[in-house]
């Protein structure tokens, strides 16, 4: 009698570990469908580097907006840097696949020829070629 | 005393601060950058300075070169009312090229040369700035005027 016993819940306790085991086994295989949205990441006092065409470029702001994973906004004070210019603006849009960053508030920009001063810019990395836009008023050294 | 040197000493780094260069560029439209092509374009009420002459046009175009970490101005084109103030002289064109190696600036298209004392016309200017010569040529070549002024002051 004991040893029946002993037989059944041997049985069942088997069945119960290959029925836990299949469990695991079908929610472990099963395709991940859900979507995740992101999110607008905002980071103060930011600063970083990214790795462009034209080198190594120091990025930082007042306030760094992630927009999504190809769009950054730069709001408030933020400036650019590598080894050609130093831009110094504000509210600076950056996309990051195709290189380009720009604004159309008053920047600054320091170069191996001199000081810049106009009414906003774009920068065309991937092409070495910013547009400088307004006034500009250019003192060479 | 003290105080006076110290006025002295900070009017003068005032004025030093706020002061222009000797050289600048100015646009009303765009500059555009290329250090790829290492050149500069300028558009809309262009005003170009540097430590020869001060110059006026539409459109500039300005090819540099590095030296010594520093960019500096090899050819300068400028394009479409063309206005060049050289000491006592405007020099008036459609389009010129300075070259800063020879230190000459070409002006060619509706040129003329003006000075206290003269207003020559014809299609081409040739202004050697060393030598102080200047050549005007006419649009077919005929008549040559050649002027040659005073060459004992170096610019």
């Amino acid at each position: 009698m004991i040893s029946y016993l002993r037989n059944k819940i041997l049985n069942t306790l088997i069945i119960l570990f290959l029925g836990i085991q299949v469990f695991i086994h079908f929610y472990n295989q099963k395709p991940l469908t859900k979507e995740f949205s992101q999110k607008t990441i905002t980071v103060e006092n930011f600063s970083s580097i990214v790795l462009s065409k034209s080198g190594i470029t120091k990025i930082g702001s007042e306030k760094l907006n992630k927009i999504d994973d190809n769009n950054i906004f730069l709001e408030g004070k933020s400036y650019l840097e590598n080894r050609e210019y130093k831009i110094y603006g504000s509210n600076i849009s950056i996309k990051i696949a195709e290189e380009i960053s720009n604004s159309n508030d008053p920047v600054k920009v320091i170069n191996s020829m001199g000081k810049l001063k106009a009414k906003g810019f774009e920068n065309l990395d991937y092409e070495s070629i910013i547009i400088f836009k307004g006034d500009i008023e250019f003192i060479i050294d | 005393m003290i105080n006076k040197f110290f006025l002295y000493l900070i009017l003068s780094i005032f004025f030093s601060l706020t002061s222009y260069s000797d050289s600048y560029l100015k646009a009303g439209d765009t500059l555009i950058w290329d250090s790829g092509n290492k050149n500069y374009t300028a558009n809309g009420d262009v005003e170009f300075k540097n430590e020869k002459f001060i110059a006026y046009s539409d459109k500039m175009i300005a090819n540099y070169i590095e030296e010594n970490n520093k960019e500096i101005f090899t050819i300068v084109e400028l394009f479409d009312n063309v206005v060049i103030e050289f000491k006592d002289e405007i020099f008036r064109g459609n389009h010129a090229i300075y070259t800063r190696d020879d230190n000459t600036i070409i002006l060619t298209g509706d040129v003329s040369i003006e000075s206290p004392t003269r207003l020559l016309t014809g299609y081409e200017l040739i202004a050697d700035i060393d030598n102080n010569k200047r050549i005007l040529n006419s649009a077919d070549n005929e008549s040559l005027v050649e002027v040659l002024l005073d060459n004992d002051e170096k610019n």
